[in-house]
Order: C-alpha cells, then sequence, then structure tokens
C-alpha cells in the first residue's frame, strides 16, 4: 500500500524518460457497486501550470518515478465529472464529523492500493502515525512504538465508512465513531473480492440474456446469487427462463424467500411451474436431497480399470464406497461395494462381481422412505433414479436420517462420510 | 421600497430595538478578545510606558487601536463566513507541518503569557496581603469548574462581568488627577517633553512593546475560535464587525486610563518602575490608597481574562488543527483532549511561575519574541485566506483591507522583532 502523502511530489516523467513535473493530486472516481473509489486521472504540476492526466495514459503510478506511456504533448485529456474527487483538495486534511455532527478528527492521510491493473482508495487514515508521515518522522515513530511495545497501525478507517458528500464541507462516517474500533479497515484481500465482483456485475450487465444466462451456468449458485443482486427482477426473470430448469432451481434455491416468490409470478408459467416442481423435490424429496458427486462406471470395465479411475475421480465424490454401473443409457443396471472391488483380481470384469439387484429410489422419494430404505438394508447411500431407472444421483444414510433421528443420537452416530473428502 | 424584514417604517423604535437585539445576540467574542489582550502582561507594559514616558506614549494608542480592530474583523469575518476557525482552516489549505509548527510555537507563547499572569496574581496578591497560594489554587479550581461544567453563555458572560472591573482604571486614573488637557491632545500628536535621543529610544522600544502586548497570535486564533463556538454565521456579519471596531476602542479605551494613571503620578515625578505590577503599590503615595487597590484589582481582573483566555485559545486552535471535539457547550467526556489541554496549560505555568529565582523579566522577553516569530506566519495565512474569493465569496477582503492589514503586519513584525532586538541587544 502507498500513501497520498508520499505520492505528492513525485516526479512525472515522459515517455523518454524526460521529467516534466510533479504529481500534484490524484482524482479518483467512484465506481458503481463498488465502495472504495478508483483513480482515474493525476493532476501534474509543470512550468506550465496544473493539467489533468488520465489514468490510462501512466505507465506506472505508485512508484518513485511516475512515467508517462507518452509524450506529454500526445497525452489524452481528461475529462473532469462531477463526481470526481480530488484527494489531496477534497479530502486529505478534512474534518470528519461523527454521525450527531460531533468532530472526531481529521484525514491525516489516504492510503491507495494496486489491485487488477487499478490504484484503489482503500482506507483514509486518521492515526498519529499519518500526522508522523506527513511530516516525515514515521520511520521514527514507528521505531518510538515498537520500543514503547505499542500498535501504531490503528487509525485507518475503510472508506466505506465515511462519505464526502460536498467536496468542501467536513467528510462524515456513516457509523458513529463508539463503534469504530470493532470495524476494521479494508485489506487487499477484501479489496480484491469486492473489485472482482463489481467487475464482473459491470460485465454481465453488458451481455444479452443468452450469454448471460450461459455465463451463469458456469459459476457456482451462490456467487451466481451474488451477482445477480443488484439485477432488477424483470431482467432475472428473463434469465432463468434462459438457463436449464435445473440450474435455475439451484439459482432460486439461493436467493432470499421472498425474492424467489417474486421472481416466479415473473418468470412465464410453463418455466415457472417446471422450476416449482423441482423446487418442490428440493424440500423434502430424494431430488431435493440427492448429491450427483457419486462415482459410476460402465459395465465393460475391469477391477483394475475401476481403481485407475476412483484414483481420478475420487477425490471429487461425495462417497467412494459405493461404485454403480450404468449402461450406454445412464440407466443403472449394478453396484458393487470398494470391498467387492479390492478382493477383485485385477483383470475380473466389474460385471463378474457387481450386485444386479440394486435397492433405489426414485426422485419423487419421501425422505422417511429413504431414510426406512437405508435402515432396512443397511446402506451407507442410495442411489435415486427417475421413472426410465436412469441414475440421478445418490442419497447419502447421512442426509436421509437427517430428520428422522434426533440430533442427538446422530452425534453419538460414527459420522462416516465426509472423511472421504 | 425596501425595508427591514417584518419592520413598518412608520415604527422607527421598533426597528430600533430589533437591531440592538441582534447587535446584543453577537455581542462577546470581539469584546472579549479584546478586553483580554490587555491582561496582566498587557496592563504591565501600559504602566511602565505611562511610568517611563509620560503622556506622549498615549499616541501609539491613536495607531493601535484601528490596527487592532482591522485584523480581529478579518479574523471574525473570515469564521463567520467559512464557518470554521482559523486553525481549521490554515489544517485545511496547508496541511500537516505548517499546523505543528504554528500549534507548537503557539503553545510554548501561550504557556509564557500564562506564566508572567500566574507571577502578576503572585506580586499584586502579596500587595493586597491575600494568601498567593491557595488564591491561585481556588482561581485554577474555579476557572477549570466553569471551563468544563458551564456553557459557552456562562463563560461568555463571566468574562464580560470580569471586564468590567478594568472600569477600576478609570477610577484610579481619575484620582492621580491627570492634566486631562495634556492627556487628550498627547492622543493626536506627542508633545509636551524633552523629545531627548534617549527618550525617542526607549519611545520606540516600549511603544512596540505595547504593540505586542496588544495584537497577539493568540488574539487572532481566539477570536476566530470563540465567534466559531458561539455558532453564528453572516447573517449578522455585520454587527459582529461592529462589535471589533468598538471591542477595539474599549479596550483601548482602557488602556488609555492606565497610561494615564502612571504618566500623571509616576512620571511627573521621575519614579521609575521595574516591574509593572509595581505600578497598584507606587502610586498609592501620589493618588491615594483607593486608587492604589483599585489599580491592583484591576490587574487581577486582568490576569483572570488572561487566565481563562489564553490556554482556551491553545486548546481551541489544537482541536480544529487537528480535528477533535472542542466547544464549551461538549461536555467534559466527548472533549475530553480540549478540556485536559485547557488545565494542562494552566498547571504547567502555575508551576513554572512557582520556581524560586526564575527570571520573569526574561521570560516576558522570551515569550514576546516567540510572539514576534509566530505572528507574521499567523497573519500571512490570515490574510491569504480572507482574500481567497473562493473562500469567502462576496465578503472577499477589499483591495484596501488586504494592502492595508499587509502593511500593517509588517509594521507589527518590524516592531515586535526591533524591540525584542533592542531589549535583548540593548540597542
Amino acid at each position: 500500500m502507498t500513501f497520498i502523502s508520499e505520492l505528492t511530489g513525485r516526479p512525472v516523467t515522459d515517455v523518454d524518460g524526460k521529467r516534466i513535473g510533479t504529481l500534484k493530486d490524484v482524482v479518483a472516481r467512484p465506481v458503481r457497486m463498488f465502495a472504495h473509489p478508483v483513480v482515474n486521472a493525476i493532476i501534474l504540476q509543470s512550468s506550465a501550470g496544473e493539467r489533468a492526466i488520465p489514468y490510462s495514459e501512466l505507465a506506472a503510478l505508485l512508484s518513485a518515478a511516475i512515467p508517462l506511456k507518452t509524450t506529454l504533448q500526445k497525452a489524452a485529456p481528461y475529462e473532469f465529472q462531477e463526481t470526481d474527487i480530488r484527494l489531496v483538495q477534497d479530502v486529505l486534511d478534512k474534518q470528519i464529523l461523527d454521525t450527531d455532527g460531533a468532530r472526531v478528527v481529521r484525514v491525516n492521510d489516504i492510503e491507495l492500493v494496486r489491485v487488477n491493473g487499478h490504484v484503489v482508495i482503500t482506507n483514509v487514515d486518521v492515526g498519529f502515525l499519518g500526522i508522523l508521515r506527513r511530516i516525515g518522522f514515521e520511520r521514527l515513530g514507528r521505531w518510538v512504538a515498537k520500543r514503547l511495545g505499542k500498535d501504531m497501525t490503528s487509525g485507518a478507517i475503510s472508506w466505506d465508512f465515511v462519505e464526502l458528500l460536498m467536496h468542501d464541507q467536513a467528510m462524515r462516517l456513516r457509523v458513529p465513531s463508539s463503534k469504530l474500533a470493532n470495524l476494521h479497515p479494508s485489506d487487499l484481500a477484501e479489496i480484491i473480492t469486492d473489485l472482482n465482483r463489481a467487475e464482473h456485475a459491470g460485465l454481465l450487465q453488458s451481455l444479452d440474456l443468452k450469454q448471460l444466462a450461459d455465463t451463469l451456468e458456469e459459476v457456482e449458485p451462490d456467487f451466481q446469487a451474488s451477482l445477480l443482486q443488484h439485477f432488477p427482477d424483470e431482467k432475472v426473470a428473463d434469465v432463468l427462463e434462459e438457463m436449464a430448469p435445473d440450474e435455475a432451481t439451484d439459482l432460486l434455491a439461493e436467493m432470499p424467500k421472498d425474492r424467489r416468490q417474486g421472481l416466479l409470478q415473473l418468470m412465464e408459467s410453463d418455466e415457472a411451474d417446471e422450476v416449482r416442481e423441482l423446487l418442490q423435490y428440493d424440500e423434502e424429496s430424494a431430488g431435493g436431497l440427492m448429491t450427483t458427486k457419486y462415482i459410476a462406471v460402465t459395465a465393460e470395465m475391469t477391477a483394475a480399470q475401476t481403481i485407475e479411475h476412483l484414483r481420478k475421480a475420487g477425490e471429487e465424490a461425495e462417497l467412494i464406497y459405493y461404485v454403480y454401473v450404468v449402461d450406454a443409457g445412464e440407466r443403472l443396471i449394478g453396484v458393487f461395494s470398494l470391498s467387492d472391488l479390492i478382493v477383485a483380481q485385477p483383470q475380473t470384469p466389474i460385471t463378474e462381481f457387481m450386485h444386479k439387484r440394486v435397492v433405489s429410489v426414485t426422485l419423487e422419494t419421501r425422505q422417511d422412505d429413504i431414510a426406512q430404505t437405508v435402515s432396512k438394508y443397511n446402506l451407507i447411500a442410495v442411489p435415486v433414479v427417475d421413472a426410465e431407472h436412469r441414475l440421478h444421483g445418490i442419497v447419502t444414510a447421512d442426509d436421509a436420517l437427517d430428520k428422522i433421528i434426533p440430533t442427538a443420537w446422530k452425534k453419538r452416530l460414527p459420522h462416516f462420510f465426509g472423511a472421504s473428502q | 421600497m425596501t425595508q427591514g424584514a417584518g419592520v413598518p417604517r412608520s415604527r422607527p423604535f421598533a426597528r430600533w430595538a430589533r437591531r440592538a437585539a441582534i447587535l446584543l445576540s453577537v455581542f462577546g467574542p470581539a469584546t472579549i478578545t479584546a478586553m483580554a489582550d490587555n491582561d496582566a502582561g498587557g496592563v504591565a507594559t501600559y504602566s511602565i510606558a505611562g511610568a517611563t514616558l509620560g503622556y506622549p506614549i498615549l499616541f501609539v494608542l491613536f495607531i493601535i487601536t484601528p490596527l487592532l480592530g482591522i485584523t480581529q474583523e478579518m479574523g471574525m469575518r473570515l469564521t463567520l463566513v467559512t464557518r470554521r476557525g482559523l486553525a481549521d482552516l490554515i489544517r485545511e489549505k496547508n496541511g500537516v507541518p505548517i499546523s505543528l509548527l504554528i500549534f507548537a510555537g503557539l503553545f510554548v507563547a501561550n504557556l509564557g503569557t500564562l506564566t508572567t499572569e500566574f507571577a502578576a496574581i503572585g506580586t499584586v496578591g502579596r500587595m493586597l496581603r491575600i494568601p498567593v497560594a491557595p488564591f491561585v489554587i481556588g482561581t485554577l479550581l474555579v476557572a477549570f469548574l466553569f471551563i468544563t461544567q458551564g456553557s459557552y453563555r456562562l463563560t461568555q458572560s463571566i468574562m464580560l462581568l470580569v471586564s468590567l472591573f478594568y472600569v477600576t482604571y478609570v477610577i484610579s486614573a481619575v484620582r492621580s488627577r491627570p492634566d486631562w488637557g495634556l492627556a487628550l491632545s498627547n492622543l493626536v500628536y506627542p508633545h509636551g517633553v524633552r523629545f531627548t535621543g534617549e527618550y525617542l529610544r526607549s519611545y520606540l522600544i516600549i511603544g512596540m512593546g505595547v504593540l505586542g502586548t496588544t495584537i497577539t497570535p493568540w488574539g487572532q486564533f481566539f477570536i476566530s475560535s470563540f465567534a466559531f463556538d458561539k455558532k453564528m454565521n453572516q447573517d449578522t456579519l455585520k454587527y459582529s464587525q461592529l462589535e471589533t471596531y468598538w471591542g477595539a476602542f474599549l479596550t483601548d479605551f482602557f488602556s488609555f486610563f492606565i497610561i494615564v494613571a502612571t504618566a500623571s503620578t509616576l512620571f511627573a515625578r521621575g519614579i521609575i518602575l521595574t516591574s509593572g505590577e509595581q505600578a497598584a503599590e507606587a502610586i498609592r503615595p501620589f493618588a491615594g490608597e483607593l486608587a492604589g487597590t483599585l489599580f491592583a484589582v484591576g490587574i487581577l481582573a486582568a490576569a483572570f481574562m488572561g487566565l481563562v483566555v489564553v490556554p482556551l485559545s491553545t486548546a481551541y486552535a489544537f482541536s480544529e488543527f487537528f480535528g477533535l471535539s472542542g466547544s464549551l457547550d461538549s461536555d467534559y467526556q466527548s472533549s475530553k483532549t480540549f478540556y485536559a489541554l485547557f488545565i494542562l496549560q494552566l498547571i504547567m505555568a502555575a508551576l513554572l511561575a512557582a520556581i524560586p529565582g526564575i527570571s520573569l523579566f526574561h521570560f516576558a522577553i522570551a515569550t514576546q519574541t516567540l510572539n514576534a516569530m509566530i505572528l507574521p506566519l499567523v497573519f500571512y495565512y490570515l490574510i491569504r485566506l480572507a482574500s481567497d474569493p473562493r473562500l469567502m465569496g462576496a465578503q472577499v477582503n477589499t483591495r484596501f483591507q488586504t494592502r492595508f492589514t499587509a502593511w500593517a503586519s509588517i509594521f507589527i513584525v518590524a516592531a515586535s522583532v526591533l524591540t525584542v532586538g533592542a531589549l535583548i541587544f540593548r540597542w
């Protein structure tokens, strides 16, 4: 991280390394859906006066000398916007007022961080160290603090927690100063996550519905939901229609309940019904309880090939104790256990030791019934098939017994599953 | 035809009553600042001036009054228009290093000023046969209590009340049976003595000393902070401007009587004062018991003004420079630093004054030197800020104001430097 007090006064050079002036100020612009303004330009102080140079024309900003990518004559002009903030002129040394209007402290310095090719305003420094830095005694201050065993790093307030309403007026805290101590300043990791999210969201907004739906299907559902957080409901409903029903269902399941209902009403009735049906499963049926992270092999494989496959695929699977055998149409034709596999000769075809009569449940089977099946046959997991006997997933005993066995009992049982991960 | 808001033209009395009410509501900051300029150090300087130089030094008041009025008006106007204190603006426009420098200078110089206030209380206390240590501690407690527990209004009322004690100088002056004609005519041009080389040298040094105790860095900060703390705005600017000139007049009105009291008694008989506080004792044989006692009471009142106003100016400036809460209207808890700094200075100064064998004369000189060094900086920023149209809008300094104050500051600075030089190097 770098501080504005360290940046100002640094030499600015053109692409040939010729000194053209010094940095006087830094211009940042607030970005939608991102709490931290992003540096958009610098103010160059030269013998010819002040001039704004866009950030895009700089080869580097957070460096000992600030080189341009071009010559001063060829540098693009910068167009100021109403929302632009000049850090030195508008923010540095500014009074910060509490939520009730009382004076709290002044902005002693401003912290900048480089993320994904942008320079972002992270925190305002209101600490004593900031004052020492301004007069060039920061190192001395740190040394003394270390000797005294005191923590001098406190004093940074994340930009989220202050707001600058008018450029020529004091800044205000968004949270009472009494609560400030509990709020940590922004760090790099947080900024990266926020920025990525904001950038993704910005990118997504430029896509058409089809592209958007395809893109979303590639993303984890919980992340999908956060990406769509700022989209209007109408648009989200259109995107859901474009998506495969099961994907749409997963996405909807991640949304808050009230928004989910609203979205379903906005969707075309056919698609909505389909999704509703799937969501129905979610609540109480095998379709909702099952996981698709199981191991399935085809009938022509040998024991050795299967073990080899397990080595690769086992990592991802939720359960490798059962290996399911499917035909070309994904229909479930057999099952064998890990012990069956290990005791078999390597070259033995799996069809020779697999059990052909497989106990299974259908997508619609209710949880109580799954639990009964699991306990009756003493299974660790039960496969879920549809009307055509196609394998869709498995329900582990853990999940199946979830509702039936009181929690206190369950805790006493050995926890088989999850240990494989 | 335009008229005052809602006031019928046919009722001039109502209009005047309304104006008087506004004037009373804004009244305070400028008068208190100006009266505090006549603190114990100020009274001492005027007493020495009168005793050493006689009536002709009165002419200096003719110069000081408009100077004080104009510089104070600028600070008042700056605060009312920008809704910020002078220290606020210096920090916001010029950053940390200069703020720290000015604050450090102000803190040390004010500590020096405070020490002289305590010394004066000590001297006068002994004269009035008051036990000094309990008196000083009592004064400290009273000041601390009403500053921390009271409100802005209470502080303002107490200070205005204390400044009424300055009337004692008028009585002392009358009792010393001066030549009023000579005194008044000396306001316009100095005359009535033999202007020897030695006399002119003293006149220069003391004249500048008088200027230096009246126009001070803390005075510039205080009027701005005190007006800010009163939460005034530019709607009443005209009335506040009127008050600054009135304050300047009033303080020098009393200065006139201090000088007259010593000039008509001590100078006339060739008695030289070595310290200002002696004046109360020295005029007694010539002006009578009452005049001497009243003069001493006046010095106590002056010292008390200084004891409150000077450390307040430091505490206000600190809060503004570093953006902390600092208002007489806030409770102790929320403005802890502000109040702590106030009492800390008082305790430090009281201890300094109590050190046996410390040369108060050298203390006064050092303080004066430091003030002379800070004053040009303060004036530079004050003029620059008040001349900035982006900040001041329609109330920006006129060209005359900028030029006049710029020249006046150069004059004041030169005066201060000369005084200090003359005193240290015995030019």
